[in-house]
């Protein structure tokens, strides 16, 4: 029935399946339909038309990612593979629009051409599509080097979930024209509008890449390094602390890595070596390692996302290993955030946890759940005014609440 | 202007101190108008509160009598944004100007909005941290002037503008409320960037009350080159070459002939050849290691792309002397002219050559002066027109001026303000940039922060938007 109605307002490319499977599959199989729009009009007029008829709107970008959840009452998924392509690249303005449902692995070998990047690093970054990045607002650990994600989208084609078409910023690096409402977009996970298209900074990809392991017997033995480094007068690409799950490796790392021209990179190790009293090692493929721990236990069962001042960051990666037992730690030292993962984790653990993060003036969230306990409404709140704000702010963007996961 | 019920004046003494409560139309005097002098309104009085609470108190008994906030910082604004509205009473931070904290160790500053930029960055020297955005007023406009309008400078290039060093923010809301946003080291679930949606918002969602912001080690070295060019387009291209060579310069700046001539004839005379058809300032900072090679490569881009002279400061006084063309333009420019209009948009970088002879064009063709100061590596021109505006037919010229001036920046992908924001004098231009969906959703999120519109009324939105409008005495000021 839905599909006939779609089929009345959109292409019948847009309504032919061929979008992937895992997490996505099962949630085809709930779906009325599956939606592939070609152009922001097209995402306009199922918007539209889903407003105008009661029907919740899942936006998925790469959709391999994606987290269980359980979606209730009739919904629809809307994927953006085929809004796929370059729209601006001009090298010497070192911008770049594309439409949302680019990978990020195209965007970087077109940048690679002309010795660009795009400086994130976000677990699975490569897989995902640009839409699906800012939507997550996730930088990864080279925003210490690099700046936020936030900071880099200069502007953003959105569609509310009443299909309205909003232009955000532009395609200049420096833009106050107006109330800033791409900000809250970026990081809202598809609760204020469909991405179509983007604009991001690009940076010079740096001569020298070096990757410096010091290695600790366990996450405690990276402390005084890790300060040392994160306080250090230079400013590394990042400052990762690293443990991976399974005993018996049980071994801990902290990884940092400098970006800059050969002597650059030289002078700030000899800096931070001397500023920690250590010797880093430093491995030939600094970019594979750097992927590996990235990557790793992407899958897991369980996700979560611990923040902190990175003063506390430690107080809190023992609280974890306590709370949870064998997880693992994947953390920015410099801005004090974690990734955890884990097999299940029980709700009282995982309550104890949050409330010893908070105790430390951080809070703790559920990115990935699990099929136990580990839900995503166990995870710390915003304040009562951020609440009400963010509730206020969603209605501006989507009166009738269409998108997941509003929705009740 | 109507002068507020003395009840009201009377309150006010007691919330904040009755010597911080101005009524006197001579001490009003200098609240009438920003940077943006050809704009001037009385306010019906000023309230200097001195802390968070007198804030909120402040804000509830206005908010009460249905009476506009204007908040104001040092009132160097180039937009018009904390003009005074005719109905409003205008909420000074001077007195709000207190370092609460610097934490060494996470590298953050807790401070109240009336600290001067500059001040900030000098109390965290010590520890060997500064804080990056460096408007080139930052000797004397504040944090919370900063924070309300997204403010850049010329590091920005390499080191961002103010949103991405804001973490946190304390702020009263609309008949008083205080509420905290953000803060370092928090990241719940479900939160919206209400930090970065805030930053930029021009006095008209709330009055910030305390700003948590990032702060940065100094780098260990500096260098920095001039480059004499014989015209603007040839310094144009050495811009492009250097950001081609994959070289990211913390500063690239650019004067014109015109802006050279008017410091060379000023008290700030630098020994700039007054024939140049542009002078470029590249600056470099880092790790010392690397920074002789990066300066380098920029001097060889300024070369081959024909710079007749090119200078390099590898010291603080070389580096100021170099600099000191840039940064007393405006001052400079002021001598020559009873009035400055300092203009402010961005354009894609390879447009630059482009769009500043067009520029050119239409300063003659309006017979007006035109001046150009910019930050030539985020492609944020200011293009400064000088006239007077005693002089009503000049006037008219420079109205028309800008607006082709604006009009061409958009064209070309670019966009009608790059750091001095709408406030009053862009109201006009916001329908180049947006449509009407775009304006009423930003009216609508106004409309979440402050229902009742009580917070710097008639600015940002164009007209038909917006509750108070600034009539006619403004207007006819210009
Ligand atoms: C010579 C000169 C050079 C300049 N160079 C630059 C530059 O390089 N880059 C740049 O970006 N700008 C520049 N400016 C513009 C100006 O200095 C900036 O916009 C600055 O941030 C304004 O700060 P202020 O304290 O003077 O604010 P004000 O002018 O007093 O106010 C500006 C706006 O902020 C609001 N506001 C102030 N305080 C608060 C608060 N606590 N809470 C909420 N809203 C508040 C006001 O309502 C108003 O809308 C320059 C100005 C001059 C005169």
């Amino acid at each position: 029935m839905t599909k006939g109605a779609l089929a009345a307002v959109l292409p019948a490319e847009a309504l032919a399946s061929g979008v992937a499977g895992g997490a996505l599959a099962e949630l085809e199989a709930a779906a009325e339909a599956v939606v592939r729009p070609e152009s922001t009009d097209e995402v306009a007029d199922t918007l539209q038309w889903a407003t105008t008829n009661s029907v919740g709107v899942l936006p998925v970008g790469s959709g391999e990612r994606l987290p269980k959840r359980s979606v209730q009452g009739r919904f629809i998924v809307l994927a953006t593979d085929r809004l796929a392509g370059f729209e601006i690249y001009e090298p010497a303005d070192l911008t770049l629009t594309a439409k949302a449902g680019t990978r990020l692995s195209s965007v970087n070998e077109a940048l690679g051409a002309h010795r660009q990047w795009l400086p994130f690093d976000p677990p699975g970054v490569a897989s995902r599509t640009l839409g699906g990045l800012v939507a997550m607002g996730e930088s990864g650990p080279v925003a210490t080097g690099y700046g936020e994600l936030r900071s880099h989208v200069l502007g953003a084609t959105v569609v509310t979930g009443d299909g309205r078409v909003l232009r955000l910023g532009g395609r200049v690096v420096k833009n106050v024209a107006g109330f800033d409402l791409l900000r809250p977009v970026v990081g809202s996970r598809g609760r204020l509008g469909v991405i179509t298209s983007i604009c991001l900074r690009a940076f010079p990809v740096p001569a020298v890449d070096r990757l410096l392991i010091f290695r600790a017997a366990d996450v405690a033995g990276l402390e005084d390094v890790a300060r040392a480094v994160r306080t250090a007068p230079t400013m590394p690409a990042s400052v990762v602390v690293w443990a991976p799950t399974k005993k018996p490796a049980g071994e801990a790392a902290l990884l940092v890595r400098l970006h800059g021209a050969l002597p650059t990179v030289d002078a700030d190790q000899a800096t931070l070596q001397r500023s920690a009293g250590v010797v880093f090692e430093s491995p030939a493929d600094a970019a594979g390692i750097s992927a590996t721990v990235r990557d790793h236990a992407i899958d897991a069962a369980v996700g979560l996302r611990m923040s902190l001042l990175p003063s506390r960051l430690f107080e809190g990666l023992a609280a974890a290993r306590d709370r949870l037992g064998d997880i693992m730690i994947a953390a920015d030292a410099y801005n004090g955030s974690a990734r955890l993962a884990a097999g299940e984790v029980d709700e009282a653990a995982l309550v104890g946890l949050r409330d010893a993060v908070e105790a430390l003036g951080g809070t703790l969230t559920v990115t990935r759940a699990g099929d136990g306990h580990a839900q995503p409404s166990l995870g710390s709140r915003p304040n009562s005014a951020e609440r009400e704000l963010a509730e206020r702010l969603a209605k501006v963007f989507d009166p009738e609440g269409v998108f997941w996961p509003c929705r009740a | 202007m109507s002068a507020p019920d003395p009840r009201v004046v009377k309150r006010l003494g007691e919330i904040v101190g009755p010597d911080h409560v101005v009524t006197d139309p001579n001490r009003l005097l200098v609240y009438e108008s920003d940077g943006l002098t050809s704009y001037r309104v009385s306010p019906r009085a000023v309230v200097l509160p001195g802390s968070t609470e007198e804030v909120a108190a402040v804000v509830r008994l206005l908010h009460g009598e249905g009476i506009p906030v204007v908040p104001r910082g040092a009132g160097t604004g180039l937009s018009g944004g904390a003009l005074p509205t005719p109905e409003g009473v205008v909420v000074g931070t001077a007195r709000m100007n207190k370092i609460l904290e610097i934490d060494v160790e996470n590298r953050l500053a807790r401070l109240q909005p009336g600290v001067i930029n500059a001040r900030l960055t000098e109390a965290a020297k010590p520890y060997g941290l500064y804080y990056a955005p460096d408007p080139s007023s930052q000797s004397t406009c504040t944090l919370g002037g900063n924070v309300a309008e997204n403010s850049g400078g010329p590091h920005c290039l390499k080191y961002g503008v103010t949103q991405r060093y804001v973490t946190g923010l304390t702020v009263v809301m609309g008949g008083g409320r205080v509420i905290r946003l953000g803060g370092a080291g928090r990241s719940p679930d479900g939160a919206l960037d209400l930090v970065g949606l805030f930053v930029g918002s021009e006095g008209c969602f709330g009055l910030v009350t305390e700003i948590e912001a990032r702060l940065l080690p100094v780098a260990e070295g500096v260098r920095t080159l001039l480059g004499i060019f014989d015209t603007m387009e040839a310094a144009g291209h050495a811009v492009t070459a250097i950001i081609s060579e994959g070289l990211l310069p913390a500063a690239v700046e650019i004067v014109d002939n015109a802006t050279i001539r008017a410091v060379e004839a000023s008290v700030y005379a630098g020994g700039f050849p007054v024939d140049a058809g542009a002078a470029l300032v590249v600056e470099f900072d880092g790790t010392e290691a690397g920074l002789d090679a990066d300066a380098d490569r920029a001097e060889a881009c300024c070369h081959a792309a024909g710079a007749s002279e090119v200078k390099r400061a590898t010291d603080a006084t070389q580096r100021a002397a170099l600099w000191n063309g840039r940064k007393k333009a405006f001052g400079a420019m002021g001598r020559i002219a009873p009035d400055l209009l300092v203009q402010d948009a961005t354009v894609p970088r390879t447009r630059l050559p482009e769009v500043l002879a067009r520029i050119t064009e239409i300063g003659e063709r309006f017979e007006l002066n035109v001046a150009n100061v910019f930050h030539a590596g985020d492609g944020n021109l200011h293009p400064n027109i000088l006239f007077d505006r005693n002089d009503a037919d000049e006037l008219d010229r420079v109205e028309r001026a800008s607006k082709e001036i604006m009009s061409l920046c958009v064209e070309v992908g670019g966009t009608i303000t790059g750091e001095h924001g709408v406030g009053i004098d862009k109201r006009g231009y916001m329908r180049l940039v947006h449509n009407e969906v775009e304006l009423k959703a930003m009216a609508a999120v106004k409309d979440v922060f402050d229902p009742d519109g009580l917070f710097n009324p008639g600015k940002v939105l164009p007209d038909a938007l917006t509750g108070e409008t600034i009539r006619d005495p403004a207007m006819a000021a210009r």
